[in-house]
């Protein structure tokens, strides 16, 4: 019982002291940390600089995807409705966010450099079905933007599709 | 041991029989050795492609391993061990791909394709050409069905030695020489043949491909669900590959006794009929203006309430097309239930013909065939044209008339079943097939008959059923309804009841239902569910029907096969008969058949006309517009002596006319029809009578 008394003062000592300290939390989402430039975020379809697609349809990206959350119907380019460069193009490209893991495979089986992972995180909705993200909205820009550390702070190599188009 | 030969593979000592190639040999010992060209079932090995480059002691220079044959004490490297060999692999992978696009991502034979698997394990990590890739124009349509792609190809002639000497129809060629051979038809026109798209399963890379299936789906998309296919008699064993609930091509799946792994054109490429337009989803009913949908309750009470209206006089007309359990259930409901006996049974079974059972792949080491058909072989069941060319090419003599004298170990090939059986004692075949007209005939007259027994109403029907669209078509079954009250269809497309039926109930396809047939060897098979029908099993809803006449009749297949097998089959199971059905042994030869009456064979001036069922007709492949440019419709066959007599070539247009009305058809040179006669499809107009006059 002699203890009771000052353990809750040295209790109490601890709580003091944090009073005066810097506070860590950061007041989101008022405040947006920025993401490293290699952060893993929401995915982006890409075009060349003609405007055809950079997606062929190929479906590597499905047959990569570990939580089988890609979809990729391909179709036949024809004079008349030529979507991308190649023979093919994918008539429906789905990516169903609500069960993707980024683990960025997609990326790294995409033989045209046609899909990347962005930086985008904030990709919440209210209903499930709303996570199916369309070959139009992946092909947009997002609609909400995350900050950027500064990329040349980290020892990040420039991506090639940014590079070549 | 004089028929074995023993060598070394590897450092590995094998012992093979005699005259057995290296490749199979090095597969005994356990080694691989890559091949494109080389396939056992196209004839002899080319050594075309040259990847099954392996050292042999005592040659200075590597060897096609496809082409040699094993011998006493031969010492053979392969890549494995011999430093050689894989650099020779390596540079003939190296030179394939020379002129190879490396389109794997947009070509459909990515991801099984033998060349990307070759290459990952015997071929250069890299290239070291830098000069641009020869290119064409792509993709060229060989026909409606199949594109060609020549910068794809590495001329393995798989392709060619095919249609030379498999199908025999020597229509793709190898065009050109040397280094620029290309692939191709003679002129540019379409290939036109039964089995033309087997070239596209040969091909080792995407240079043939189905247009069907073209950029349907990837090889990781997929599932392949084993059946058989339910199109003709013969049951050639298929694959049917699905993606997302449909069903997306049809390949062959190798049975060694019926397809040895052909498919004709009409197994592959009419799947299409699944999703025709007039496909019938739910029960239909006459009303006023057409049919119109009905419920499913409603539907069965009607069925009922005609059913009952028309008690034991019921006749139901079956197709042939449905499985052997839809017949059964059919037949429990109606014999068992209503003691509706009366059926139209499409087929005469030759039941005598068991004791000559044979598999079709006997067909091929036959001596003599004695072959007598009113059809083509080919039209009637399109495999068995490739076992006869096969035995053939062996040697074996090829008869299309009664022999005077009696043969040795012959064949017996012939579509009229009560002439059947009496010839095949009568020249003592050692085997007889019987050709019957519709796929699984043998079946559903089995089914029924184990469903119930006794005799058929004498009364006029006054309902009549009608199974199948086959059936619908049928002029006798027509006739038939037009005489009766009431008249329920069940079948798959609506076009086929309209003008005809009352009532009619959907049926489901042969890729969307489980169940068993019977093929014309009497080899009980199991069809196996690819994809899911747009309307209730048929089991299902005979099943309801049938607890409303108080008769048990199983929902599942698995079951009403089991009923089935117990009373006919000898009790054999499902799995008994498994993804390749064994063959029933042959039945003891019965007490001696009496020869049937002979068939007059009218004669008069001009030439006789036979109407025939060609290959690509009838209701299925009506909805499958890729395969419309192999219908003969508007073809007439002749022989090639009478075409010769009033100089007509094939593919000339011809005028056939009868007491004053007159066609014009496309000659065909057929030259297996006999002399005096000419071939016309049974689609083709009909006001042409028994004796046509053909000029140019």
């Amino acid at each position: 019982m002699a203890q009771v008394v000052p353990n809750t003062l040295k209790g109490f000592g601890v709580t003091l002291k944090q009073v005066f300290k810097k506070p860590l939390t950061q007041q989101y989402p008022e405040y947006k940390h920025p993401v490293y430039p290699r952060f893993r975020g929401r995915h982006r379809l890409h075009v060349h600089a003609n405007g055809l697609e950079k997606c062929v349809g190929c479906s590597l990206c499905a047959a990569a995807c570990p939580s089988d959350c890609i979809r990729v119907v391909a179709a036949e380019n024809t004079p008349e409705n030529r979507v991308s460069a190649g023979e093919r193009y994918a008539r429906i490209y789905e990516i169903n966010l609500s069960r993707c893991i980024f683990c960025g495979y997609c990326e790294l089986a995409c033989p045209f450099d046609a899909i990347t992972l962005g930086n985008d995180f904030e990709i919440s909705e209210y209903n499930r079905d709303d996570l199916i993200y369309d070959k139009e909205m992946l092909l947009k820009e997002p609609v909400k933007k995350v900050p950027v550390a500064d990329r040349s702070l980290y020892d990040t190599p420039i991506p090639y599709y940014r590079s070549h188009s | 041991m004089t028929d074995h030969v023993t060598l070394t593979i590897d450092e590995r000592t094998v012992t093979v029989p005699k005259g057995t190639g290296l490749v199979e040999t090095a597969q005994a010992a356990g080694i691989e050795i890559p091949v494109f060209c080389y396939e056992p079932r196209l004839g002899p090995p080319v050594g075309a492609c040259r990847m099954c480059l392996v050292e042999i002691e005592g040659m200075p220079k590597l060897q096609a391993g496809c082409t040699l044959t094993a011998q006493e004490g031969m010492v053979v490297r392969t890549a494995r061990t011999s430093p050689l060999a894989s650099e020779g692999q390596n540079s003939t992978l190296e030179f394939i791909l020379v002129n190879h696009p490396l389109d794997c991502p947009v070509c459909d034979k990515g991801g099984e394709c033998p060349l990307q698997d070759l290459t990952f394990r015997y071929g250069p990590g890299n290239t070291r050409m830098t000069f641009d890739k020869r290119t064409q124009e792509k993709p060229i349509p060989l026909s409606p069905t199949i594109a060609l792609d020549r910068e794809r190809c590495i001329l393995c002639y798989r392709c060619t030695r095919f249609s030379e000497s498999v199908s025999e129809d020597n229509d793709l060629v190898p065009l050109n020489r040397g280094a620029n051979t290309v692939i191709g038809t003679f002129e540019d026109q379409p290939y036109r043949s039964r089995f033309s798209g087997n070239v596209v399963e040969l091909c080792p890379v995407g240079a043939l491909t189905s247009t069907q299936y073209r950029f349907e789906a990837r090889p990781w998309d997929i599932q392949e669900s084993p059946s058989v296919c339910g199109l003709c008699p013969v049951g050639c064993n298929i694959s049917a590959t699905t993606r997302e609930g449909k069903v997306k091509r049809i390949q062959s799946r190798n049975h060694p006794q019926i397809d040895e792994g052909w498919l004709c054109d009409k197994g592959r490429f009419t799947y299409g009929h699944l999703t025709a337009a007039d496909r019938i989803k739910t029960p239909l009913l006459k009303g006023e203006a057409g049919f119109e949908p009905l419920e499913w309750d409603d539907a069965l009470d009607q069925a009922e309430t005609l059913l009952r209206a028309g008690g034991d006089t019921v006749v139901t007309a079956f197709s042939g097309t449905e499985s052997t359990e839809q017949a059964y259930a059919l037949g429990r409901l109606l014999r068992a239930g209503l003691g509706a006996n009366g059926a139209v049974l499409p087929e005469e079974i030759p039941t005598a013909l068991d004791a000559y059972r044979a598999p079709l792949s006997s067909i091929r080491d036959a001596t003599t065939i004695v072959i007598l058909t009113r059809d083509l072989v080919a039209d009637r069941a399109p495999i068995v044209d490739l076992w006869v060319k096969a035995a053939r090419r062996n040697g074996a003599t090829i008869l299309t008339e009664i022999p005077e004298e009696k043969l040795e170990d012959a064949v017996l090939i012939s579509d009229n079943a009560a002439h059947a059986a009496w010839l095949a004692q009568d020249i003592d075949a050692k085997s007889a097939f019987y050709l019957p007209r519709t796929p699984n005939g043998r079946g559903v007259a089995d089914a029924w008959s184990a469903a119930g027994d006794g005799e058929a109403s004498n009364e006029e029907p006054r309902v009549v059923i009608v199974s199948g669209d086959d059936a619908a078509a049928d002029p006798a079954v027509r006739a038939l309804a037009a005489g009766a009250d009431f008249v329920i269809g069940i079948g798959l497309f609506q076009e086929s009841f309209e003008g005809l039926a009352d009532l009619v109930l959907p049926a489901t396809s042969y890729l969307e239902r489980d169940g068993t047939t019977v093929n014309l060897e009497g080899r009980v098979q199991r069809q196996r569910r690819a994809v899911i029908a747009p309307c209730p099993d048929e089991l299902a809803w005979i099943s309801k029907l049938a607890e409303r006449f108080e008769v048990e009749v199983s929902p599942h297949a698995s079951l009403a096969f089991e009923e089935i097998s117990g009373r006919i089959y000898g009790g054999v199971s499902f799995a008994e008969i498994g993804e390749q059905a064994p063959l029933p042994p042959a039945a003891e030869k019965g007490a001696p058949v009496p020869a049937p009456k002979p068939v007059q064979v009218p004669v008069a001036d001009g030439l006789r006309v036979i109407r025939y069922r060609p290959l690509f007709s009838g209701p299925v492949v009506d909805r499958v517009p890729e395969v419309e440019f192999q219908k003969a419709d508007h073809e007439v066959g002749m022989n090639p002596a009478d075409a010769r007599e009033r100089g007509v070539i094939d593919g000339d247009m011809v005028t056939v006319n009868s007491r004053g009305n007159f066609h014009r058809f496309k000659a065909r040179i057929v030259r297996d029809l006999p002399a005096g006669t000419v071939r016309l499809s049974t689609y083709a107009e009909g006001d042409l009578t028994e004796f046509v006059a053909v000029r140019k």
